[in-house]
């Protein structure tokens, strides 16, 4: 799942702790990539909204348990 | 206002007393959305050919149309394009009738940035949006399915098809692709068949309801249409004047239907 993630924020590795907004390539389109990833592997239908609010990367993870 | 398709098909169903004379029309996509309120509008004056996935949605589709019992529901997933015509021209020898009218509604929309892009995911695109309704007008042309009924067909295109938004690449590409194939097809169907499509803007259908989900783009939606927001019913009207003889001298066009959304350039 982290691999995935990291692929999607385009670097090598990713922590819990990681704040989302610090990646470079956090945009709308990124936003919209998670969203899409979410639905497509994990059945889970996030807005834009939740994924902002969950900060982290651990944040986000846990929105798809 | 008392023209239109419903009117010819009137004249053919008061003239005929025989439910076999009245005129029949494909609809694909039927069982939600836009496809479904063109069906249950198109019953009060012809005979409906329901085409969708669920057979349970298809049929409570078929319980909102005039005369239930009179309509056809053909099942197929026309993401298997593969089986398509085969599986078309066993539903066409089974109820031995004969097809005028077709209107390819299925759409298959994902909204995905490109680096979420497959190769698959163009495929099941363009299987379902451009693919299906190729091979049915193919299908309808055959003289030995369909003698020569066919007469008019409107493919539902979008109004992403001469412009382009994010995470529309896919989607876009597959409507651009309808509007050239429904150009070929209407200089090669020419006298006989006119070919047409109608680009809606954004609708509220079950296919884009997620993107409604968010109040704001909702908002910025409402500030970017100059007529507001529009209805399934808005692009029915449409549908209904290029299929009917008063169009009889449009073919290969593309009708825009957005209220007003591409021509805004308000800063």
């Amino acid at each position: 799942m982290k691999e995935q993630l990291a692929e999607l924020l385009e670097v090598d590795e990713v922590k819990d702790s990681d704040v989302l907004k610090d990646f470079e390539c956090w945009d709308s389109l990124t936003i919209l990539s998670i969203i899409a990833w979410a639905s497509e592997n994990y059945g889970k239908t996030l807005l834009a909204k939740d994924v902002n609010e969950a900060k982290t990367v651990g944040g986000l993870l846990a929105l798809l348990q | 206002m008392g023209y239109g398709f419903g009117d010819e098909c009137r004249r053919r169903f008061y003239s005929t007393v025989s439910m076999e004379n009245k005129a029949c029309i494909l609809i694909t996509g039927a069982s939600s959305g836009m496809g479904r309120e063109m069906a249950v509008r198109f019953s009060a004056v012809c005979r409906v050919i329901l085409n969708g996935r669920d057979t349970k949605r298809l049929e409570e589709t078929r319980q909102l149309c005039t005369n239930p019992a009179e309509q056809l529901i053909w099942q197929y997933d026309l993401a298997k394009v593969e089986e398509l015509e085969s599986s078309f021209a066993a539903f066409m020898s089974a109820h031995q009738i004969r097809i005028s009218y077709f209107v390819h509604c299925a759409g298959f929309m994902k909204t995905y940035p490109l680096k979420m892009v497959t190769a698959g995911l163009f495929q099941d695109t363009f299987n379902v949006n451009v693919i299906s309704g190729a091979l049915l007008i193919k299908s309808l042309m055959n003289r030995k399915m369909n003698d020569t009924a066919l007469k008019s067909v409107v493919l539902i295109s979008s109004n992403i098809s001469n412009f382009g938004a994010k995470a529309f690449s896919v989607y876009g590409a597959s409507k651009g692709a309808v509007d050239a194939l429904m150009r070929s097809l209407a200089v090669e169907l020419a006298p006989r068949v006119r070919v047409n499509s109608v680009l809606p803007g954004g609708v509220r259908t079950a296919m884009t309801e997620h993107m409604y989900q968010d109040q704001e783009l909702i908002n910025r939606m409402a500030t970017a249409y100059p007529l507001g927001l529009g209805r399934v019913g808005d692009i029915y009207e449409a549908v209904n004047f290029l299929l009917s003889d008063k169009a009889r001298w449009v073919t290969g066009q593309q009708f825009i239907v957005d209220g007003g959304r591409t021509i805004n350039i308000t800063g």
